[in-house]
């Protein structure tokens, strides 16, 4: 009875903070929008100056965000290989379980840039940071891949989801080959990065308050670059590399993630005494 | 004798030859009624690198718009004996 309890509390008070960090996220993004990030640029010389330090801005917001989180006790993690990420110029790529994901990457990555939402450029309250930030919008096809060939020339690196959107949990991944044809393009190394959360949490299509039976454990695990070039040696046509790259990734990561599956005990059934402690 | 060389089986042909080699395909999902991009999982950027390699086949400058209303490999010939009747009669 005792431990139904617990484990209730321990349900509720990571939905309110599920909750809270909707809200606290909402807000703070809204509110470092109109204040932090103009006044980043207003202070600074030029355009290239600006991104570098509201890039840098946004890593640490990000990595407060994690804190907070993590803090609350909504989750926990742990991060392997994470030195790779600094080198610069870098393809890298996600696959994407979780709602948070771009979180942590934005945090542990440093100078780097993503793709997000178009519709963005016509919020007024963001059209400006992403602008400034330096960050592309999702537009299809040539543009896009020529548009994140052009980030990566300029050095920073470059953050990916080629699954697109979150994955369907329970289904195989699927990813798209618009980051092969990135890779293919700017010659930029690949820098594969396997996230795996050991329950399903804030997945596709998930409501925010169903938060899982306990509490969630991340793995980030930085892979060993990949020299995209290679695919497309003795005159490959890009369609047939970026399908073989893509082929690759996959196996990549769906190797990663049953090997952390695999390595990870079964809370539910042999530790209860652990999820105890996480309302305590 | 032209309008022979053409003729739909064998632009399908060699339409299935180069969607084979190009994406890796197995030649028997390639059939008139597949769809390009639900059935064959060819992709926008794939599309280009399809139109350069029609090129070859037709000999002749292939403009993108007019492969925009193609779907299925059906709609790929067509589109190719359209481009090779034109040449024919330029």
């Amino acid at each position: 009875m005792e431990t139904r309890l617990r484990t209730w509390l321990d349900r509720g008070s990571r939905r309110c903070g599920t909750g809270l960090s909707f809200v606290v996220f909402g807000l703070g993004g809204t509110v470092l929008s109109v204040t932090l990030f103009p006044i980043l640029r207003l202070i600074s010389p030029n355009r290239a100056v600006a991104q570098r330090r509201i890039n840098g801005a946004m890593r640490r917001v990000m990595g407060l965000f994690i804190w907070f989180m993590r803090t609350l006790g909504l989750f926990t993690y742990e991060l392997h290989g994470l030195e790779r990420l600094a080198r610069p110029g870098q393809l890298i790529v996600a696959n994407h379980p979780t709602l948070i994901d771009v979180v942590f990457m934005l945090w542990l990555t440093p100078e780097v840039g993503c793709v997000v939402k178009r519709a963005l450029w016509r919020n007024p309250a963001l059209r400006w940071p992403v602008i400034w930030a330096g960050y592309i919008p999702n537009t299809e096809g040539a543009q896009l891949v020529q548009d994140c060939a052009q980030l990566l020339a300029g050095g920073r690196s470059l953050l990916v989801f080629p699954e697109g959107t979150r994955t369907v949990p329970g289904r195989p991944l699927a990813l798209k080959r618009g980051a092969a044809q990135v890779a293919l393009a700017s010659r930029a190394d690949v820098l594969p990065v396997t996230i795996v959360c050991d329950v399903p949490f804030l997945t596709k299509g998930s409501h925010w308050y169903r938060v899982p039976p306990r509490r969630p454990h991340f793995v980030i695990t930085v892979g060993q670059p990949i020299p995209a070039h290679r695919y497309s040696v003795g005159g490959v046509p890009n369609a047939l590399a970026a399908r073989r790259l893509t082929a690759q990734l996959s196996a990549h990561f769906t190797r990663g993630i049953e090997a952390v599956m695999r390595a990870q005990p079964d809370v539910t059934a042999t530790n209860p005494p652990e999820i105890q402690s996480a309302s305590l | 004798m032209r309008v022979s060389m053409h003729s739909e089986e064998e632009v399908f042909g060699q339409v299935k030859r180069v969607l084979a080699e190009l994406f890796e395909l197995p030649p028997e999902r390639i059939v008139p009624d597949a769809n390009l991009y639900t059935d064959l999982d060819i992709d926008s950027l794939d599309a280009i690198d399809l139109i350069l390699e029609l090129k070859q086949i037709t000999g002749r400058k292939v403009q993108p718009e007019q492969f925009r209303h193609v779907r299925t490999v059906g709609d790929v010939v067509a589109a190719v004996r359209e481009l090779m009747r034109n040449e024919t009669a330029a």
